[in-house]
């Protein structure tokens, strides 16, 4: 636009300052017609009036755009302005002053003008819209692998067995891109991978040096000789040596888990399961005076079932341990949904991290808190959403399975 | 009886050993596989307890050959990996049980002696101490030949102090049995008073002495006074 506008006026000057040289030439050859006396039949020399000699008392040459109207040829007594480039010279040819007025119709350069300026638009314009569908439509090529790449970084897990997939691209910086992106993908799942390892590795062999501590002192526990401070003193190194195997074997299945060695399915009745735990936790219920109702389908779900034992023996041991006494545990099980719900008092901690390692509440020494860690681990690696809520002193833990 | 104990860490070896010496049982070592392997060969034994980790090669394979030579041996699988696989595989070759480390010794021995009844006795025979005596087919259980109602509990509970005689049961060990090795729940060790309590009140109606003595707070043990 602003070309357009700069070339008019720059055409337009260019025209004027070749049409003010013809006038100039023009008038040129009408004085010397008077010079050398040569009187010319067509023109009219009248006298100048006062004021005008006395505005322009020596030579002067005036340039102007003006409006002449003349008549138009077709229609009667129809008058139209045109433009014209006026030059108006006032000067003394052979002692007499003259004003010789010479001009020349703008009209048709001024319609070349404008022709050209609006040409010069449209093309423009045209270029600018093809030149932007073209660019839209090449980013748009250019740009879906990608944006396609993108989406999978986004949905990109470290504990993902598969390397990612990147799309192709043809353009360099992209290809740079993709292959510094695999190699980090790659890094990132084999360091994550290795450090797995190494912790499942480290649990194992820390299994037989545990084992013999362990046994050394039930052993020792059997010699007759033993006194009871060495007992009570064999007694501590017992318990913690129990407690380090327990954490030991906690840990050890939760990068099993993560590391999805539980692999064999079979269909099971999560029916079983709980009746089954709800009979192995019986002591527990009734000494906390617990009441336990149940609705539960017999729907079958297929998974582990060294899994699904786990999860459930985990979330009732939740379930009683963070109950209040004479409380109640309610679980509901409807073939896709299972909930379950206690009561007790309000989480000391943040919710979001109910399901971190060692995120216990504080009141309960002999919790590992890893309880829920593993709950939810056993979910993730099922692809089962889980969810928690605390309403009017509930606690209500819900899983949801999809099958 | 001869076991057979396949184990490569010799200090776990020795101990297992101690603890069963005192029992009806003969007791033979292997840490090896080469070592075990020949043994197996050359003589018979009721039961084996076989490491699937051997320095030499895996437990599994001696397993195949226990199941060729004397198919009738008993063999319990004990092992530091408690992988599902090596489970599985190890049972579906002809395990008869598994044990995973670190264990109670009482309950490894538990497990060997279920192990025997099975075997030898086909669950028939049942365990006699004093007065008492349990059926393992039928879990039940006479003093002086008058029946005696237990608990599920209270059964396990008695079986597993019979079976382990005249030794210091600690009370991880009693829970672990009782309840299985995932329970965190310090209340079990009360239940365990608990459950204690109510077996010595019903035996001593029938009128057997009270066997069961506590060991200065860390331990049971069932032994004659």
């Amino acid at each position: 636009m602003l070309s357009g506008v700069m070339l008019y006026f720059v055409l337009t000057t260019v025209m004027n300052n070749r049409l003010d040289k013809k006038l100039l030439y023009n008038k040129e050859v009408i004085a010397k017609h008077f010079k050398y006396e040569y009187p010319l039949t067509i023109f009219e020399a009248g006298e100048l009036t006062e004021s005008e000699n006395k505005m322009y008392p020596k030579d002067t040459i005036v340039y102007k755009d003006t409006l002449i109207s003349h008549a138009i040829d077709d229609i009667e007594g129809a008058e139209e302005y045109e433009k014209y480039r006026q030059l108006t010279a006032y000067e003394t040819l052979q002692g007499k002053r003259y004003k010789i007025i010479t001009r020349n119709s703008l009209v048709r350069n001024q319609d070349f003008v404008l022709i050209i300026t609006l040409s010069t638009i449209v093309i423009i314009l045209l270029l600018l819209t093809g030149l932007w569908i073209l660019n839209t439509q090449i980013a748009k090529n250019i740009w879906k692998p990608f944006y396609k790449n993108l989406d999978r970084l986004k949905n990109f897990s470290i504990q993902d067995q598969n390397p990612i997939q990147l799309e192709p691209s043809n353009v360099d910086e992209f290809k740079e891109l993709n292959s510094s992106l695999k190699n980090l993908t790659n890094k990132l799942q084999s360091d994550f991978n290795s450090l797995k390892e190494f912790s499942e590795n480290a649990s194992h062999e820390m299994q037989t040096p545990l084992a013999i501590m362990q046994s050394k002192i039930e052993l020792l526990l059997q010699s007759a000789t033993v006194t009871k401070e060495q007992s009570g003193q064999l007694q501590s190194i017992y318990q913690a040596g129990q407690r380090l195997s327990k954490l030991n074997k906690t840990l050890l299945l939760l990068a099993k888990v993560e590391n999805r060695q539980f692999s064999v399915q079979e269909e099971i009745s999560l029916k079983e399961l709980i009746e089954r735990q709800l009979e192995n936790y019986e002591d527990f219920i009734i000494n906390k005076k617990l009441t336990v109702t149940t609705h539960l389908s017999d729907t079958r779900i297929t998974t582990n079932a060294i899994l699904a034992d786990t999860l459930i023996s985990n979330l009732l041991s939740n379930a009683i341990k963070h109950n209040i006494e004479k409380g109640t545990i309610d679980i509901m099980y409807d073939g896709e949904k299972f909930l379950f719900s206690n009561t007790g008092s309000i989480l000391e901690q943040d919710p979001e991290n109910l399901f971190n390692r060692f995120k216990k509440a504080s009141t309960l020494k002999d919790s590992l808190g890893l309880g829920l860690a593993i709950v939810k681990k056993i979910a993730d690696v099922n692809n089962w959403s889980i969810a928690y809520s605390y309403e009017s002193k509930v606690h209500k833990i819900s899983v949801l399975f999809k099958t | 009886m001869k076991i057979l104990i396949v184990e490569d860490e010799i200090e776990l070896l020795e101990t297992i050993v101690s603890y069963l010496k005192n029992e009806d049982f003969i007791c033979e070592k292997a840490t090896t596989f080469f070592e075990a392997e020949d043994k197996l060969i050359s003589f018979k034994y009721d039961i084996i307890l076989l490491d699937i980790t051997l320095p030499d090669g895996n437990g599994i394979d001696l397993l195949k050959l226990i199941k060729e030579e004397s198919p009738t041996t008993g063999v319990l699988i004990v092992s530091a990996k408690d992988s599902l696989d090596d489970k599985l595989t190890g049972l579906d070759l002809g395990a008869d049980d598994y044990i995973t480390k670190p264990f109670h010794l009482a309950e490894l021995n538990s497990r060997i002696n279920s192990l025997i009844r099975r075997r030898k006795f086909a669950g028939d025979e049942s365990i006699q101490f004093n007065e008492i005596k349990i059926n393992p087919t039928s879990k039940t259980v006479t003093v002086n030949d008058k029946p005696i109602e237990l608990t599920k509990k209270e059964y396990n509970l008695l079986l597993y102090f019979v079976t382990n005689k005249n030794k210091v049961l600690t009370k991880e060990s009693i829970a672990e049995h009782l309840w299985g090795d995932n329970i965190e729940m310090a209340d079990s060790f009360d239940f365990i008073y608990t459950h204690m309590g109510n077996l010595r009140k019903k035996m001593k109606k029938l009128g057997a002495p009270n066997y069961l003595q506590t060991m200065y707070g860390l331990g049971y043990k069932f032994a004659e006074k």
